[in-house]
């Protein structure tokens, strides 16, 4: 109980009403697309919230927001109480050592005409003010911590000697290296094999503890989302559909959208008959009306069509936008 | 015992590669057999050489890939000894292939409609154009897309309905094998679980056998009903799918690759990823390939390669079971 309060009261990361808008090609008037749509969360120190959803969801665009590589169209994001939306120059920099980002693609996320050692030596100089010994031990230290040894031989080596874990490992250690508070792990695992995935998100857990970070995992695969998130965040068409702790949200799944992604992850228990369900991609331009899902929707009604539905807070700290999440049946 | 002929017969098939490097052995002496109406799943890291081994047994090597050794017999025919034409002939008829990115499979300038009919045209010289044309439709209809979308061109679909597209080709001439070759890796969960769904329920019908290749473990064990697992090149455990649930008796591998993976419904998850690195085909480590991440391995691992012994329903190729063997031999 006493736990619960000290984390309600230490709050790392909110972000309020974030609407982010990309224009889009093309003739005559300029157009825009809206992939995130007033999105609202909270990530508390020393947590690890998990953003789940398909491609086009909006959940990459919500996590480079947080680090700041996307100005938001509209919306706040604060962390450590200051808001960083409008960050520029010295400011956005000095940010930097707070929030990290970890990419998907550990063949595309790094130099390769740098050895190993560089990618950490740079942010350890640049923005931890490291030199000579010093620095020579803290990369001695960061590269043991991810579990990238020997190290005095990998240091030496280039990107392109390394395997697809070790080249993600190496990512980990050089958002580390600004000795960071909050790290956006954008599916860090789905390029890399799946007996290596394992050793991935356990170092990220362990590092949890020993450096008390806070994550946003960004990740289409629940299982994953369970197993590293302490609350699971399920997005579709930009929007928020439902939140909640992540062994409630796989208990308790409310909104049809989670039910249907639940049922097409393998192990789960649920029996929904997809068989002949096509998919087509969630309205993202702007201006749209009704909630994202209702095309697919089994429960979709006249309202739906024409109201977002709110976030409502169903039972503690679960989370759901739909106007019909009380109903049981469902098929696609 | 079973006396039908089995629609893909694998014999110590061995697959090299001729690289500047020297011969590299990607498929390293592997047998199967897979009868009819079954799927079979061939699970596999990168560089395990399960693509290789489909390409094979579709004759679909490249240049410097040839067969070094065994036979490949496809509902009794040895697929390597066929000429071109026999070949022509023969594949898609008896066995055809999904491949892994629809979009490349398919061609971006004609339509969806001229892609199945040239497959009819080619293989059937008699057949009108009405008929084919109302095949087509028929197989839009059996994968659940539209048949409107006979007129669209690839980039019209989304990734789930091209992919559909790329099994109705498939499945066109009523082929008795199907290799499907990490068919829905590129596509989103619920786009990839109704696309299996739809696989299960055509096999229903049709009742041809499938050999399904994929990384993806739990997925694999949901869908065939017999899985072999690949490492370097070998296959080290061929297995009921239904004993994947546990972990006993299984080969380390394997029993790793179950570790790895969280479970979605337990009330505590527990991971344990397997330590070092996917080994390099170019330099093979000696005796049993998974020795030097494997946490049994003894000295013996090192230097001799182990047998296959059979433990329930399982062959699983490890030195730990030599013991178990005994036993049984003894008794």
């Amino acid at each position: 109980m006493s736990e619960a309060i000290v984390k309600e009261s230490s709050t790392l990361v909110q972000v309020e009403d974030l609407v982010i808008k990309f224009p889009v090609r093309g003739k005559g008037e300029k157009k825009f697309i809206t992939p995130v749509d007033r999105v609202s969360l909270e990530i508390k120190k020393g947590e690890v919230l998990a953003l789940v959803g398909e491609s086009g969801s909006g959940k990459t665009t919500i996590g480079r927001a947080l680090v700041r590589l996307l100005t938001p169209t509209d919306g706040k994001i604060i962390v450590e109480g200051k808001a960083i939306d409008e960050y520029k120059g010295k400011a956005l920099n000095e940010y930097r050592q707070t929030a990290q980002m970890i990419f998907q693609d550990p063949f595309g996320s790094l130099n390769p005409v740098k050895t190993i050692e560089s990618h950490v030596k740079f942010p350890l100089k640049k923005h931890q003010g490291y030199k000579g010994e010093a620095l020579d031990q803290k990369i001695t230290d960061l590269l043991v911590q991810v579990g990238l040894t020997p190290v005095n031989e990998i240091r030496k080596k280039y990107p392109h000697e390394l395997s697809g874990g070790q080249r993600q490992r190496l990512a980990i250690a050089r958002a580390l290296a600004v000795n960071p508070q909050f790290i956006v792990a954008d599916e860090p695992t789905s390029m890399l094999d799946v007996s290596i995935r394992a050793g991935i998100l356990q170092l990220m857990n362990d590092l949890k503890d020993d450096f008390g970070l806070s994550y946003l995992y960004i990740t289409h695969d629940l299982a994953s989302a369970r197993y590293f998130g302490d609350r699971i965040m399920v997005l579709y068409g930009g929007r928020v559909m439902e939140i909640a702790e992540s062994k409630e949200l796989i208990k308790n799944p409310l909104n049809p959208y989670t039910k249907l992604l639940l049922a097409a992850t393998p192990g789960s228990e649920s029996q929904i008959d997809l068989t002949n369900m096509t998919n087509e991609p969630p309205d993202l331009t702007e201006g749209r009306q009704g909630c994202p899902f209702v095309h697919r929707c089994p429960l979709v009604t006249d309202l739906c069509k024409e109201k977002v539905p709110a976030l409502e807070e169903v039972e503690d700290g679960h989370v759901v936008a739909c106007h019909h999440y009380g109903s049981q049946a469902l098929t696609f | 015992m079973e006396e039908k002929q089995p629609v893909l017969e694998l014999e110590n098939v061995s697959v090299g590669y001729d690289s500047t490097a020297g011969m590299v052995q990607a498929v390293n002496d592997v047998s199967l057999k897979i009868y009819e109406n079954t799927i079979v799943g061939l699970i596999g890291e990168s560089g395990s050489g399960k693509s290789t081994l489909g390409n094979a047994i579709m004759h679909l090597l490249k240049n410097n890939a040839v067969l070094t050794n065994g036979t490949i017999k496809v509902m009794g025919k040895e697929v390597h000894s066929m000429n071109k034409n026999e070949l022509r002939k023969f594949r898609w008829s008896q066995m055809s292939m999904v491949f892994q990115s629809a979009m490349n499979a398919l061609n971006p300038v004609l339509t969806i409609e001229a892609q199945i009919l040239d497959v009819y045209r080619s293989h059937y010289k008699n057949m009108s154009k009405k008929e084919a044309r109302a095949r087509a439709r028929e197989l839009m209809e059996i994968v659940s897309i539209d048949p409107t979308h006979l007129n669209s061109y690839p980039h019209e679909l989304s990734g789930g309905m091209r992919q559909r597209v790329v099994i109705a080709i498939a499945i066109a001439l009523d082929p008795k094998l199907v290799i499907m070759d990490e068919p829905t890796t590129a596509l989103d969960v619920v786009v990839q679980r109704s696309i299996l769904d739809k696989i299960k329920q055509i096999q229903k019908v049709k009742k041809f056998a499938i050999l399904f290749i994929s990384h993806d473990f739990s997925l694999v064990s949901e869908l065939a009903s017999k899985v072999a697992i690949m490492y370097a090149g070998r296959f080290i455990e061929v297995t009921d799918s239904k004993s994947l649930s546990h972990t006993d008796q299984h080969h380390p591998y394997t029993e790793g690759l179950i570790n790895a993976i969280p479970h979605l419904t337990a009330e505590e998850v527990t991971i344990t990823g397997i330590p070092g690195n996917p080994p390099n085909l170019v330099d093979l480590p000696s005796g049993c390939a998974y020795h030097p991440r494997c946490q049994f391995a003894t000295e013996r691992c090192k230097t001799e390669r182990p047998v296959v012994h059979q433990i329930d329903n399982r062959d699983v190729e490890c030195h730990l079971y030599d013991a178990v063997r005994k036993e049984v031999l003894e008794s």
